[in-house]
């Protein structure tokens, strides 16, 4: 019975941390970027959201004023941030240690201006107990699983189905044929890092609501979110939302043998067995 | 006197972890942001051998150097499989993980509230408790350093590290071995860890893991980066600027709450303004 | 005797069968120039040869040494070394530097040797600087030694491109479009130098696109399309076949 609630749990979790690995997949795989701050982008958006909540805005409002700002911190971040280190022609490491210090910038700043301390929202139904089939789900945990595959359908109709997902698949396999073909990539950039960290903002304010806010935690999530892309085989929305879940989940049954501060350990050795014997992702074809 | 002897002895151990740090980073150009974590290693390593064991600090020392080249090699070891955006999701989860280390192997490190009482060492009959005694050592400490540094950067194997740097493919072309040029690069930037952190340990006879997080390697790096990198000059302007820093900060009238972060939030800008202005740093070369 | 004997390489990449059972041979001292339309695989049997890329089934024979699946630089030392297309040289450091990268037996290469035999290090340092000096004056860039490489003209830096090759001492040497890009004098020069390195018995295999050039300086033609090795002969009989002027000349015009 343990086991089965560890798995539904991993499951559903797995949401959450998938949500946040396809809009960093989608910032990836585009752009060839690793984009460290996208920590900071997460972190900004529960902050966002608790703001208009304490001005008062009603919870879903915020929630899309919130995604709002998130957008816009992103397009500002490739637009005045990435693109005039391109153009100063910035070497990849030049080019990730100033998304570094972006993380800290903003990490920081939001400790200086909300403080170290563990904010919480004063109302929250996400707590809310309802029995499914024997398990008791909470209200947050279907708002996880809602949460993570709405935004999966919706890069997927984006990408497959609409103009701008045609150019961002243009550019993301070439760039350069793409600007012959009257499509331009600095924009599609901008659209891509605007798209990725809108979505990032809903698991940040959900586990926000679950868990409090804090400055620092971001970077935490990011990386077991990118180990979701890489294992994946990077670059398919779709193999990095499935490996979150089958991370999520493994992780969480770790938790049978492992105790809960050390499961940082059980994610990271797993990935490093997994660089060690298929460095080229779970999904990729053996060689 | 005393405050500025601190200052000095801190500075001498910074600019050890500088250019280890810059050893790997800037010469080498493997970005690992998880050198703090190899610097805690030497530090609680050293510190518990000669607090619990009764081991004398020279051989402590050795052991501690040991143990951090060890770790380093292993942990640059993905790097030599998985290259540049993979590696640093290696290096950050190397630094969660051992941050979890030293937080939660209570019975070796403390804990959360860390190893008090650390002895201070015996060199010749005299305590070196006195920071006047104690900055002979870390002075020798750096003088050797800085000598076999210069060494190294005018030998062939400087010439190597260099070389991976701009393109290991043409390092491979020419017939030289890139896999046994990073591992040593790794050990010998272990060898500097594993002093520094000994030193460190026993300067302040208390360390936590407060200063061997993220928020430290971040330091680290940024050190690297103002001083500028490639160069001697670059490690030692770097540390002795930003160690001066907080100094500098406690003049300033504000709450210590909010202390830390201001701190953290002016080397992130520091990242950001010398990687779009002047990637060179201070004193270094292109990185 | 064949000096190099590849025998049915097959390489593919995904849908792309780039090189299919491809087998030749190049005789000791010669000059053989590997030409055929982009995309026959002039460039992936060059990967093949130096081991950067593991064929998918065949194998390669130098002086009768087995020598697919070694690591590039075990085949450097071999005595195969290659240039790149796109140069692929140290733009950040000194001419001399790229050369002395490139020389074998290095002491000072680790870093206990380094740090603790820094006077040997140093003096066994200037006398491979000699070696060095000498594929300096091969290729005429004496003068630059000190300057950083990306001061360099492209040309100049072409020229460094095939000295580092020099310099690590091997035989063989594979070159990727020596003469792409060059101005007619610099031209002259690149194929006077590839004929001294031939009289100082080093075998060349080049790619190369230009006619003229192949013409005045190849002993062998090998013609490669769609990863088959279609002809081999001299450059005389090479041009006169129209069919594989067809090919070559409609992939480019056509």
């Amino acid at each position: 019975m343990l086991a089965l609630q560890l798995l539904v749990d991993g499951i559903i979790n797995g949401c959450v941390l998938g949500t946040i690995s396809i809009s960093f997949t989608l910032i990836y795989s585009t752009t060839r970027m690793f984009h460290v701050a996208h920590a900071g982008v997460f972190t900004l958006g529960a902050y966002f959201v608790w703001t208009f909540v304490q001005a008062g805005v009603p919870g879903p409002v915020a929630v899309v004023l919130g995604v709002a700002c998130c957008m816009a911190v992103g397009a500002a971040i490739q637009r005045y941030f990435y693109q005039p280190l391109a153009a100063r022609n910035a070497t990849p490491l030049v080019v990730m240690i100033a998304s570094l210090g972006l993380l800290a910038i903003i990490e920081n700043g939001i400790a200086a201006v909300y403080s170290q301390n563990v904010l919480t929202f004063s109302e929250w139904w996400g707590k809310a107990v309802v029995p499914v089939g024997g398990l008791p789900i909470t209200g947050a945990q279907i708002l996880s699983v809602v949460m993570g595959l709405g935004a999966y359908a919706f890069l997927r109709v984006l990408s497959q189905r609409t103009l701008l997902g045609r150019k961002i698949r243009a550019v993301a396999s070439n760039p350069f044929l793409a600007e012959i073909a009257q499509v331009k990539p600095k924009l599609v950039y901008i659209w891509v890092y605007a798209i990725g960290s809108m979505i990032v903002c809903l698991p940040s304010a959900l586990i926000a609501a679950e868990f409090g806010l804090r400055p620092y935690n971001g970077l935490l999530y990011l990386i077991n979110a990118s180990i979701a892309m890489i294992a994946s085989g990077l670059g398919s929305i779709t193999g990095a939302f499935v490996v979150s879940i089958l991370l999520a989940v493994l992780q969480n049954l770790s938790l049978l043998i492992v105790p809960s501060q050390w499961s940082i350990g059980v994610t990271f050795i797993l990935f490093i067995l997994l660089m060690l014997f298929r460095p080229r992702g779970l999904f990729a074809p053996a060689r | 006197m005393d405050f500025f002897l601190s200052y000095i002895i801190l500075a001498e151990i910074y600019i050890l972890l500088a250019l280890s740090t810059n050893l790997l980073v800037g010469i080498t150009g493997i970005f690992s942001v998880s050198q703090a974590a190899v610097f805690g290693v030497g530090a609680y390593v050293c510190s518990s051998l000669t607090l619990n064991e009764g081991w004398p600090f020279g051989v402590a020392l050795l052991a501690a150097i040991v143990c951090c080249v060890v770790i380093n090699v292993l942990l640059s070891l993905p790097s030599l499989r998985v290259s540049g955006d993979y590696f640093i999701v290696t290096s950050f989860g190397i630094q969660f993980l051992c941050t979890a280390v030293f937080e939660n192997w209570s019975s070796a490190t403390g804990g959360t509230s860390g190893l008090p009482g650390i002895p201070t060492p015996q060199i010749f009959g005299l305590h070196t408790e006195e920071p006047a005694y104690f900055v002979w050592m870390s002075t020798f400490a750096l003088i050797i350093g800085c000598l076999c540094f210069q060494l190294v950067l005018r030998s062939p194997f400087g010439r190597l590290l260099g070389a991976i740097r701009e393109d290991e493919i043409a390092v491979a072309a020419i017939g030289r071995n890139v896999l046994r040029g990073k591992i040593n690069a790794a050990a010998l930037s272990g060898a500097y860890s594993g002093v520094a952190g000994s030193l460190y340990g026993a300067f302040l006879s208390f360390i936590d893991p407060s200063s061997f997080d993220m928020q430290a390697s971040i330091l680290l790096v940024s050190m690297v980066v103002v001083g500028g990198a490639r160069t001697m000059a670059g490690s030692i302007i770097g540390p002795a600027f930003l160690i001066g820093l907080p100094q500098l900060l406690a003049f300033v009238n504000i709450s210590s709450s909010i202390a830390g972060p201001l701190r953290q939030l002016v080397y992130g800008v520091l990242l950001v303004v010398f990687m779009l202005f002047r990637p060179s740093g201070l004193a270094g070369k292109r990185l | 005797m064949a000096y190099v004997v590849v025998d049915g390489i097959s390489v593919r990449f995904g849908g792309l069968q780039a090189l299919d059972s491809c087998s030749f041979s190049i005789k000791e001292g010669e000059i053989t120039c590997l030409v055929g339309p982009n995309g026959a695989g002039k460039t992936t049997i060059f990967n093949a040869v130096t081991g950067f890329l593991k064929p998918d089934a065949g194998t390669v024979r130098f002086r009768d040494r087995l020598i697919t699946g070694l690591k590039p630089q075990a085949i450097v030392r071999a005595g195969i070394a290659r240039t790149f297309q796109n140069l692929r040289l140290f733009t950040e450091m000194s001419v001399l530097d790229n050369l002395m990268l490139a020389l074998p037996e290095q002491f000072g290469e680790e870093p206990l040797t380094a740090i603790f035999r820094p006077i040997r290090t140093q003096k066994l340092g200037r006398e491979r600087g000699r070696v060095a000096e000498r594929a300096l004056a091969e290729t005429g860039l004496t003068a630059r030694a000190h300057d950083l490489v990306r001061n360099l003209s492209y040309g100049e830096q072409k020229m460094l491109s095939i000295a580092r090759v020099l310099a690590t001492g091997a035989d063989l040497l594979l070159l990727d479009e020596p003469a792409s890009g060059l101005d007619a004098e610099a031209l002259d020069g690149a194929m006077a130098l590839l004929r001294r390195l031939q009289a100082e018995g080093k075998t060349l295999l080049v790619v190369e696109h230009n006619t003229r050039v192949v013409q005045r300086i190849a002993d062998t033609v090998m013609f490669l399309h769609q990863g088959r090795l279609l002809a081999q002969g001299s450059p005389d009989e090479i041009t006169r076949d129209p069919h594989l002027t067809e090919i070559y000349f409609g992939g480019v015009l056509g």
